[in-house]
């Protein structure tokens, strides 16, 4: 009987909501959403939609686009499998979605770049845009840059220069360990390091530089560690994330190595999460992001962007921490209404060298690579100041102080993207 | 010589964690001939539970009360899952196994979770036993290693001396005497089965707070745990625990020596090659090749004895 009854309900709700779909559908503009929700970093890709979905309510909220038109976001599994992004890049053609976001893992990335200059070449009237909101391997911006990517976070030549300024400012940072994970990423910020250190942190002397296997195969740390130890460094730069960035600081903490963690994801919540208050702050854990809640810049932002980030907290109980997504959604609405069209072409050639305030000064999407510049600030794990970190409304007992902001210029590096335009 | 004590020494530890982890996979698969693939799952609920269990009361209630509640779900599952698929062979139960270890996952993901949970080392153990060149040791990590120890005496003496484990290593040779003599065989699986999880519970609550306890960690432990039981022998307890120790001083060295396969060559005369094809090759260190050595290990083994080293049976 009680199948029967929720039979009767299904079939009385379901056109109903079928037919509010479909109004919604029709004149909304689709971006299709493709990350892992489902698998062991489903995390991840979860907390990009709740993003995505929040910003693009609040721009539909203030009047949407192309004159009272929505964003819809469509989330596409990819399940962290590079295949099944594919499989999901044909599903936006059947659906006829125009524009699609991705960031978590570059190797979807890079299928996604490679799948769309050739899609777009031979059906140039169904082109689609991809909004690269997160993933940072640099080439996807020098030899391997599209007209049909743009890139809203900065690349890992752009971070690891902001770690290495840094650095160069940091008169406790004589010896500098340098560890990495073994495959595209961690070998561009080996590279991009031992370019730029020479140049930007002439008094810090590089005393080991070593690759392990990525991906949580190394268990225990304790080894490197006693490596470190011996080499007498007084600080550890490593582009590190997910496992092997967690398992290394807290067996460093655990060995009481006394040395200064400089890092690009200590920030992201399952770093902040698996690491716990104690031991970040023991190691003196730096991150380098777009922004973070404790900075002074950030009570100077406009008041209505503070009231959005206000409600953001309290409505998904986390901390705001990836201003880049929210840059995306931003600078496709405005990209949107400036073509005054939904032609991913179109759309393309007014995102090209847009200009943004962003929260330390000016941004702007550079027309050459389609690569964003912007300032970024370095800082370090501390204990309560201000905004506690929060996570589904958790307090994890820290929060990060600024060290320094890194400018436009200084992070700005040349590129060797030849642009082919449709 | 210091650095190869030292090295040895962080190699047995780790290796003791891994012999923990295998002991309870080789004990189920000798009885049972069941490769549990949710094996390493059960490692995991063991770090949850620990975890849940340190934030209510403390650690040591932990120690002592999250292996039996594994056990308990590892009696459950052979009880209501593995039994009623025994009779349709063992790629059914490894089919099963396999199921087990996603539902675990999912579950473990809807209760805690997917961002790690904060499982840290007791405070009271968490300060320095003694340093090594300059290298604090923990206590943890000493109380670690006990822990295995004793884990390990004590289930060699279970299985030895004990007329429980008489009956244990009777039924796995000789299943159908076993119960004609009046014994329970399928309670016997159960219980065993159980008995090997809490095992892999133990593990989880001695190793989750080190190696960091998030949903994940079964996925990557669960490879390394089957290279230790292949390498030392199915169904042979002391042939896991030489297997880990192995495995874990040779990666331990490895990483410490760090030599290159270039520098390997030239030692032996040969010309090495810096700019053609085979230029990543000779760059490549023992460090970095480190944690894929027990797959090598894994590849040679069962190449050249794929009884592994103390098995008495095939693969």
């Amino acid at each position: 009987m009680a199948v029967l009854k929720w039979l009767r309900t299904l079939g009385i709700t379901l056109p109903i909501v079928l037919a509010a779909f479909s109004a919604r559908g029709a004149d909304t503009v689709k971006l299709g959403l493709i990350e892992p929700f489902s698998g062991p970093i489903a995390a991840v890709g979860r907390d990009t939609l709740e993003i995505f979905e929040f910003f693009a309510h609040e721009v539909n909220q203030r009047g949407g686009v192309l004159g009272g038109r929505h964003i819809e976001i469509v989330p596409l599994d990819n399940a962290m499998n590079a295949e099944k992004t594919t499989q999901q890049l044909r599903k936006v053609i059947d659906d006829d979605i125009r524009f699609v976001s991705q960031g978590v893992g570059s190797n979807h990335a890079l299928n996604i770049i490679k799948f769309l200059t050739r899609h777009n070449r031979r059906n140039p009237d169904q082109a689609i845009l991809y909004l690269n909101h997160s993933a940072v391997t640099t080439s996807f911006t020098n030899e391997l840059c599209s007209f049909w990517h743009f890139r809203f976070d900065a690349n890992v030549d752009m971070k690891v220069a902001a770690l290495v300024t840094q650095i160069g400012r940091d008169p406790s940072a004589r010896k500098l360990y340098m560890l990495n994970q073994n495959y595209a990423y961690g070998q561009a910020f080996q590279a991009a390091a031992q370019r730029l250190l020479a140049e930007r942190a002439p008094d810090a002397e590089l005393v080991g530089d070593e690759l392990i296997v990525p991906f949580g195969k190394v268990l225990d740390f304790t080894p490197y560690i006693a490596k470190i130890k011996a080499s007498g460094a007084d600080t550890v730069l490593t582009g590190n994330w997910g496992p092997d960035l967690v398992r290394f600081v807290k067996a460093a903490a655990e060995a009481n190595l006394n040395v200064a963690f400089y890092t690009i994801y200590a920030g992201i919540p399952s770093s902040v999460a698996g690491i716990g208050a104690k031991d970040g702050i023991a190691t003196r854990l730096k991150q380098v992001t777009e922004m973070h809640e404790n900075d002074p810049l950030y009570d100077q932002q406009p008041a209505d962007l503070l009231d959005t980030y206000e409600r953001w907290r309290q409505q998904t109980g986390k901390s705001v921490y990836s201003e880049r997504m929210r840059w995306t959604i931003e600078y496709f609405a405005a990209a949107l209404d400036k073509a005054g069209s939904d032609d991913p072409a179109l759309v393309a050639a007014a995102m090209e060298g847009m200009a943004m305030e962003g929260p330390a000064g000016p941004m702007a999407m550079r027309a050459a690579d389609h690569q964003i510049i912007f300032p970024m600030v370095i800082s370090t794990m501390t204990e309560d100041a201000g905004r506690p970190f929060i996570y589904d409304g958790e307090d994890y007992g820290v929060a990060f102080a600024t060290d320094g902001w890194i400018m436009s210029d200084a992070i700005e590096l040349p590129t060797t993207c030849e642009m082919k335009r449709p | 010589m210091e650095s190869i004590i030292f090295a040895m020494f962080n190699g047995v530890l780790y290796g003791m964690l891994l012999f923990l982890l295998a002991s309870g996979l080789t004990l189920i698969f000798s009885m049972m001939g069941v490769l549990n693939f949710a094996h390493a799952s059960f490692f995991m609920l063991g770090a949850y539970f620990a975890y849940q269990i340190s934030e209510g009361l403390n650690f040591w209630a932990a120690l002592f009360v999250a292996p039996v509640i594994v056990g308990l779900v590892g009696a459950g599952v052979e009880r209501w899952g593995l039994r009623p698929v025994h009779r349709y062979g063992h790629v059914a139960e490894l089919l099963f196994t396999f199921g087990v270890a996603y539902v675990i996952e999912e579950l473990v993901q809807m209760i805690w979770g997917r961002v790690p949970v904060p499982y840290e080392i007791p405070e009271l153990m968490s300060g320095a036993l003694f340093t090594w060149q300059g290298f604090d040791y923990s206590i943890y990590r000493v109380f670690m290693l006990v822990v295995s120890v004793v884990i390990f005496v004590a289930l060699f003496a279970l299985l030895t001396y004990t007329r429980i484990g008489l009956i244990i290593r009777a039924a796995v040779s000789d299943p159908v005497h076993v119960a004609t003599l009046g014994h329970d065989i399928p309670r016997i699986f159960m219980w065993t089965f159980g008995f090997g999880c809490a095992l892999a519970g133990v593990a989880g609550v001695v190793g989750g707070n080190v190696l960091g306890t998030e949903p994940a960690m079964a996925i990557q432990l669960g490879p390394i745990v089957f290279v230790v039981i292949v390498i030392g022998g199915l169904g042979s307890l002391g042939g896991a625990l030489v297997a880990a120790l192995i495995i874990g001083v040779v990666t331990r060295l490895a990483i410490f020596y760090d030599y290159g396969l270039g520098s390997l060559f030239l030692s032996l005369g040969l010309e090495i090659d810096t700019a053609g094809l085979l230029r990543d090759f000779t760059r490549i260190t023992t460090a970095q090749v480190a944690p894929v050595l027990p797959y090598l290990m894994l590849v040679l083994m069962l190449i050249f004895k794929p009884r592994g080293l103390f098995g008495t049976r095939d693969v």
